[in-house]
């Protein structure tokens, strides 16, 4: 006798083919100093969806002197924060990414 | 006698066996940073650097970023092209890279005239940089009268994977399109304008300088990339033009992508 699926099969087969391609995209998230006291940040995932109102944070020493989010275009240009920071794109568990200011140039 | 005859036809065939294609170059297709990145816009044969064509100004070379179209030929500069026979006109450019995207370059060129064939071609170009690896629209068409619309991202292949492409006439596929396809194999450097003269493979036999595959009946195509590197692929005479000042016109479309060694 073939057993019959169950519910819980069903939504779970269903929850994954809806969740494959939320979670099989990448974050991507960089920033450049514009050499004007002010740097441009721009994130995006790899399957081409945008990241406008994603939050972002300045952080210096570990506390946040900035919290934003990309606007529209999935663009943040601000000021350079003196000394150490990061520049955190914070798009929910697993799509974190941390630039730190050093590796802006 | 005989032998000049003969002589003359072995020619002939050697130079049939290699295909015109227009190049427009840059050497990195995957950048993460922003800044100027040079252009090399040649006509020439890339598998065997063999005869460099000599280019008339551009009708038309822009490059299309999230949709927005902006020119990149009013920077252009005349230079000369050295390649393994000779040295020619062409034109250095600069792209300039600023947000994550994908930058699709395309050069419209004035058709040129081969002399052996009695014939002009005019060989529409599309190549691609991408900045920070967002895929914002490479799959896009231009509206270009002859065109290669790619089915794989054209700047992040595997040597060992495939490409896949559609020709399309005026937006229209092109069933059974014939399509040659050539390795760049004498890398460009970019100082010196010329091809580097050493190859960077031997074709095992002539038949291997020019492949030439055809598209299915919905204009599609599939090539396997066996080596990292530049690709060129040329769908011959699919553009709607067929005529120049009163002599046949091959309105060609060409696409470049480039394969990467998984390492």
């Amino acid at each position: 006798m073939t057993p019959k699926p169950t519910l819980t099969a069903a939504v779970l087969a269903v929850g994954l083919l809806v969740a494959g391609p939320v979670s099989t995209h990448t974050p991507l998230f960089s920033c450049f100093d514009n050499y004007d006291g002010t740097i441009f940040c721009e994130g995006g995932f790899s399957d081409g969806s945008s990241a406008a109102g994603v939050k972002i944070e300045v952080l210096v020493a570990g506390q946040a002197v900035l919290s934003t989010e990309l606007d529209a275009d999935g663009i943040l240009e601000t000021g350079k924060p003196e000394g150490d920071y990061t520049v955190r794109f914070d798009a929910g568990p697993g799509h974190v990414i941390d630039v730190a200011g050093g590796e802006i140039e | 006698m005989r032998a000049v005859l003969l002589a003359a036809a072995l020619i002939c065939a050697a130079d049939a066996a290699q295909a015109h294609f227009q190049l427009v170059y840059t050497p990195d297709v995957n950048v993460s940073r922003p800044g100027a990145l040079p252009l090399r816009l040649v006509f020439a044969h890339p598998a065997e650097n063999g005869h460099v064509m000599a280019m008339g100004e551009p009708l038309e070379f822009y490059f299309v970023l999230r949709g927005k179209r902006t020119d990149l030929k009013a920077d252009l500069a005349p230079i000369a092209w050295t390649g393994g026979h000779n040295a020619a006109a062409g034109f250095a450019g600069i792209l300039p890279v600023r947000r994550n995207g994908d930058y699709i370059m395309a050069l419209i060129p004035s058709p040129y005239y081969e002399a052996g064939e009695d014939i002009y071609i005019q060989q529409i170009t599309k190549s691609f940089v991408n900045k920070g690896g967002v895929p914002t629209g490479w799959e896009e068409t231009l509206d270009l009268p002859a065109e290669i619309r790619p089915l794989a991202k054209p700047y992040a292949l595997y040597a060992g994977g495939s490409f896949s492409g559609q020709v399309l006439s005026t937006g229209e596929p092109v069933p059974f399109a014939e399509i040659e396809v050539e390795y760049l194999n004498h890398p460009p450097v970019l100082d010196t304008n010329m091809f580097d003269p050493d190859g960077q493979i031997t074709p095992p036999s002539d038949a291997f300088i020019t492949m030439t595959i055809f598209a299915d009946a919905t204009g599609t195509f599939t090539f396997g990339l066996p080596r990292a590197g530049f690709w060129g692929f040329c769908a011959l005479g699919v553009g709607p033009e067929t005529e120049h000042e009163g002599k046949e016109l091959s309105q060609d479309a060409v696409i470049w992508v480039r394969a990467y060694d998984m390492k």
